[in-house]
C-alpha cells in the first residue's frame, strides 16, 4: 500500500480490486459447481446397488452378525 | 429406520459420495474404492445414525475418515497422473466450458486437502457451515479461513501462467479490463 494515496484513491482502488475479485469468485463458484454437479450425475454403477442388495440379503438371513465378512 | 429405507437412502446419497470422494482424492477410480468401503462401514454402523439428523453429514464423516485413514497415500500417486477425471467430462455444466473445467480441476487438484474439502462442502454439498465443521473436527471459525484460503488460491492458480489453454487468463484479464474502465 502506497503512502502516496489518499484515502479516497486508495477506497476507490478497494472497490476496483473488490469488484474484479467477485467476478473471479462468482466464476470459481460457476467452475467448483459444474466440477462437482458432473460427478454428481454420473450413473451409479451397478456394484453398488449389487453390494447394498447382499448386504440386506445378509442380515435378513443372519441379523445377528452382519460385520466386516463383507471387507474380505 | 428399517434396513429396506436405510438401503434405499444410502443408494440416494451414492452420487454425492462419489463426488464428495472424487473431489477429495481427485481420482474418480479411487474414490469409487473409497465409496465402497463407506458403505460397508455405514452399512455395518447403521444403529449409530440417529434417524432425523442429516443422512449426508453422517456419511460424509465416514467417507473422510474411510479417505484419510487408508487411501490418502494412494491419492497423491494417481493424483498427477492425467488419468484423474478421465472420460468424466461428458455432462459437464452449460456454462462451463471444457477447458474450464479440466483447469479449474487442474487447480483445485493443487489445493491442501484440508482446503479442497472445505470449498466442495460448502460451495457444492449443500452442507452448511455447522455440518463440514462437525464432519472435519474443526471450529466453524476453522472452516471459514480453509474456504477463504482456498478460494485466494484458486484465484492465484487460475490466473497465473501454467496452465494450459488461456481462459482462465482472460477472464481475469477481463476482469482487469473491468477495472481500467471504471477510471
Amino acid at each position: 500500500m502506497s503512502s502516496d494515496d489518499g484515502d479516497e484513491v486508495k477506497a476507490s482502488r478497494d472497490l476496483r480490486d473488490g469488484r474484479a475479485n467477485a467476478k473471479v469468485q462468482e466464476t470459481i463458484g460457476r467452475s467448483l459447481k459444474a466440477h462437482y454437479n458432473d460427478l454428481v450425475h454420473a450413473p451409479i454403477p451397478d456394484k453398488f446397488l449389487e453390494l447394498l442388495a447382499r448386504l440386506e440379503l445378509k442380515e435378513q438371513r443372519t441379523p445377528a452378525q452382519e460385520s466386516d465378512d463383507e471387507r474380505r | 429406520m428399517s434396513a429396506d429405507s436405510f438401503k434405499d437412502a444410502l443408494i440416494a446419497e451414492i452420487p454425492n459420495l462419489r463426488a464428495f470422494a472424487a473431489s477429495l482424492s481427485g481420482s474418480v477410480t479411487l474414490a469409487d474404492d473409497v465409496v465402497q468401503d463407506t458403505l460397508l462401514r455405514a452399512w455395518s454402523n447403521s444403529d449409530k445414525f440417529q434417524e432425523g439428523t442429516n443422512l449426508r453429514a453422517w456419511l460424509f464423516t465416514i467417507l473422510r475418515n474411510t479417505y484419510y485413514s487408508h487411501y490418502r497415500k494412494r491419492a497423491r500417486e494417481v493424483q498427477d497422473t492425467d488419468g484423474m477425471y478421465a472420460g468424466r467430462l461428458a455432462v459437464a455444466g452449460d456454462q462451463v466450458s471444457h477447458l474450464e473445467l479440466a483447469d479449474f480441476r487442474k487447480a483445485l487438484a493443487k489445493l491442501p486437502p484440508e482446503q479442497r474439502e472445505a470449498l466442495t462442502m460448502i460451495g457444492a454439498t449443500g452442507l452448511s457451515y455447522e455440518e463440514a465443521a462437525e464432519i472435519c473436527g474443526v471450529a466453524i471459525g476453522t472452516i471459514k479461513s480453509r474456504l477463504n484460503r482456498a478460494r485466494t488460491k484458486l484465484a492465484e492458480l487460475l490466473s497465473a501462467e501454467g496452465l494450459e489453454g488461456t481462459r482462465w487468463e482472460a477472464r481475469v484479464s477481463e476482469a482487469r479490463s473491468d477495472r481500467s474502465d471504471e477510471r
